[in-house]
């Protein structure tokens, strides 16, 4: 007799539980549009708590309004100056902006799980996100020529606003993949051929093919981080001081074999999501650092997990079961139901 | 610029709740006989008392090795009634897991007590003994927020607490329909547990309890 056993036998008949077990196979067949939606939450409520880290709240060239005006200089005199009047409001009042957008963080999450509130939190979500790229990213450095997908160009951010959009609920369930449902096939495959030539012309423009400001970037994030992940900096400034041009060429190959690779056959193209959630993978870690989460200085995670979201969003679908919502052959979603 | 203690009381007053409120939950348990769901209440209150003390270091107490301890061995009947469940319903993702996890992080907070760059008003700030590896706590605290995110969606109502073992009255509180064991035909003492432990709300003191461990474990990086 298992511990169960005794557990379930020792439970008095008008109390009974419910004498099955946790087994998964009794449970509704799973909703890929809205595990995906969830998982879109999880990272939007990750950036609320990361956004109540003690140094958000303070003033000064270490606190928000420092890192905000950090992103001011560079860009065209009008951006300059609203992204300025935006550090100086949070530099006056620390305390209430940053709780607000804490607050607007955490609404968007919770909004999301809701499923009566999911389309409000997910438009609020397009407009934050939007809000949060010009005022808290400088438009990516898309205007300082620094917008390489390397350091999270044109800005992590936007991927969430992207999401929100081909995560929009309802739409065809018998679509070939997730994005598609909301959007539709062409649409939804015009989408990820943008995003990612976009993703491929920034590699090569401005700053993003040049060796020292590829290296610079990692320098730039290297101070606080764990040894291990210091021992990583060091290699990957290395590579990038010394083949950074060349390493620059290669994602921008990669990037446009993954945005054809959605009209190849579904073995094809799972086998392009793949190489770009490894390629992203090793940039996420090696030259984005997470973000600078581990340093204690991040606000997000930069563009790792929204890019593995919008991969997974976009993966073929290939049994009829998965297409109409059961569990399908391709992403694992094991978390839900922790 | 002084730091947002105003945050961390808040914080310590919420854990603070959660243990009340899984005590009330224990005490309601033991007169109604009903087993399912203890083992959470015991481990939720006991992380809302070490939690609270954490994030406002005036309201700690008790010696650490003595919450080590409490904490450790939490840690393994959880894994324990993990391994056994897996064993006995194959393989998949046993209620007992998350619980199993969030007292491993409890362990960890205790070996290692937050560096010099967290803020003062947390207690375990003042200690220069070795750091958690930061990866480690992002880790954990990632687990712990996707598990707020799924606890809250799932249809499954009550589920954290009580797993597979929900008693009558909440399936039926679930499903809102009408149960012969629900809140207004039993004992007083049933009814109120009928009232106190309805499945929303055992769930949410898992999610609050979930969101202010994961937000303390990131002050940790």
């Amino acid at each position: 007799m298992t511990a169960t056993d005794v557990k379930e036998a020792t439970v008095p008949a008008p109390t009974r539980a419910l004498a099955t077990d946790d087994r998964v196979a009794d449970r509704p067949p799973r909703d890929l549009q809205r595990t995906f939606q969830l998982v879109l939450a999880t990272v939007w409520l990750l950036d609320a708590v990361l956004q109540l880290q003690p140094f958000m709240f303070t003033r000064g060239s270490n606190g928000f309004s420092g890192m905000l005006n950090g992103f001011a200089s560079g860009n065209p005199g009008w951006i300059d100056r609203s992204i300025g009047w935006n550090a100086s409001v949070v530099y006056h009042q620390p305390i209430l902006t940053n709780a607000s957008f804490a607050g607007i963080q955490f609404l968007i999450a919770f909004g999301i799980i809701y499923r009566r509130t999911v389309k409000p939190a997910l438009a609020l979500s397009v407009v934050w996100a939007l809000g949060v790229w010009w005022f808290g990213e400088g438009l990516g450095g898309i205007f300082q020529g620094g917008a390489t997908p390397f350091g999270g160009g044109p800005g992590g951010v936007l991927f969430y606003a992207l999401l929100a959009v081909l995560l929009w609920p309802g739409g065809n369930s018998d679509r070939p993949f997730v994005a598609a449902r909301t959007v539709g096939v062409r649409a939804a495959k015009v989408i990820w051929v943008v995003v990612w030539g976009v993703l491929a012309v920034l590699s090569l423009v401005g700053s993003g093919r040049s060796p020292q400001a590829l290296q610079g970037l990692v320098a730039g994030l290297n101070s606080g981080q764990p040894g291990w992940l210091a021992r990583i900096d060091r290699g990957s400034e290395a590579l990038l001081l010394h083949h950074g041009t060349m390493l620059a060429i290669l994602l921008a190959v990669v990037c446009v074999a993954v945005a054809l690779g959605v009209f190849a056959p579904p073995q094809v193209a799972q086998a392009t999501l793949v190489m770009a959630i490894v390629v992203f993978a090793l940039i996420w870690v090696a030259v984005q650092n997470f973000g600078g989460i581990l340093a204690g200085s991040a606000t997000d995670p930069n563009s790792g997990l929204p890019v593995f979201l919008l991969a997974l969003v976009y993966w073929p679908l290939t049994d009829g079961g998965a297409r109409s919502g059961a569990r399908a052959s391709g992403p694992s979603t094991a978390a839900a139901g922790v | 610029m002084p730091t947002p203690s105003w945050l961390y009381y808040l914080f310590g007053v919420l854990m603070l709740a959660i243990a009340a409120y899984c005590l009330t939950l224990l005490v309601l348990g033991f007169v109604t006989n009903r087993p399912a769901g203890r083992d959470v209440e015991i481990s939720h209150m006991f992380m809302g008392v070490a939690m609270a003390g954490m994030f406002v270091d005036r309201w700690a107490f008790g010696r650490s090795a003595v919450w080590e301890i409490i904490f450790g061995a939490l840690l393994v009947w959880f894994v324990v009634q993990s391994i056994q469940s897996i064993r006995f319903y194959g393989i998949h993702l046993p209620h007992a897991l998350i619980h199993a996890v969030m007292n491993f992080a409890m362990l960890l907070m205790y070996w290692f007590p937050m560096g010099a760059s967290g803020s003062r008003s947390m207690s375990m700030s003042a200690s220069t003994g070795p750091k958690l590896d930061p990866g480690v706590s992002f880790l954990l605290a990632f687990v712990l927020l996707t598990s707020a995110v799924f606890t809250l969606a799932s249809p499954n109502k009550g589920w954290s607490h009580f797993g597979g073992h929900a008693p009558a009255w909440a399936v039926a509180s679930t499903a809102g329909a009408e149960s012969g064991h629900g809140a207004g035909g039993q004992s007083p003492a049933l009814s109120l547990e009928g009232v106190v432990a309805t499945p929303w709300l055992v769930d949410l003191s898992h999610v609050v309890m979930c969101i202010g461990m994961g937000f303390m474990l990131l002050l940790m990086t």
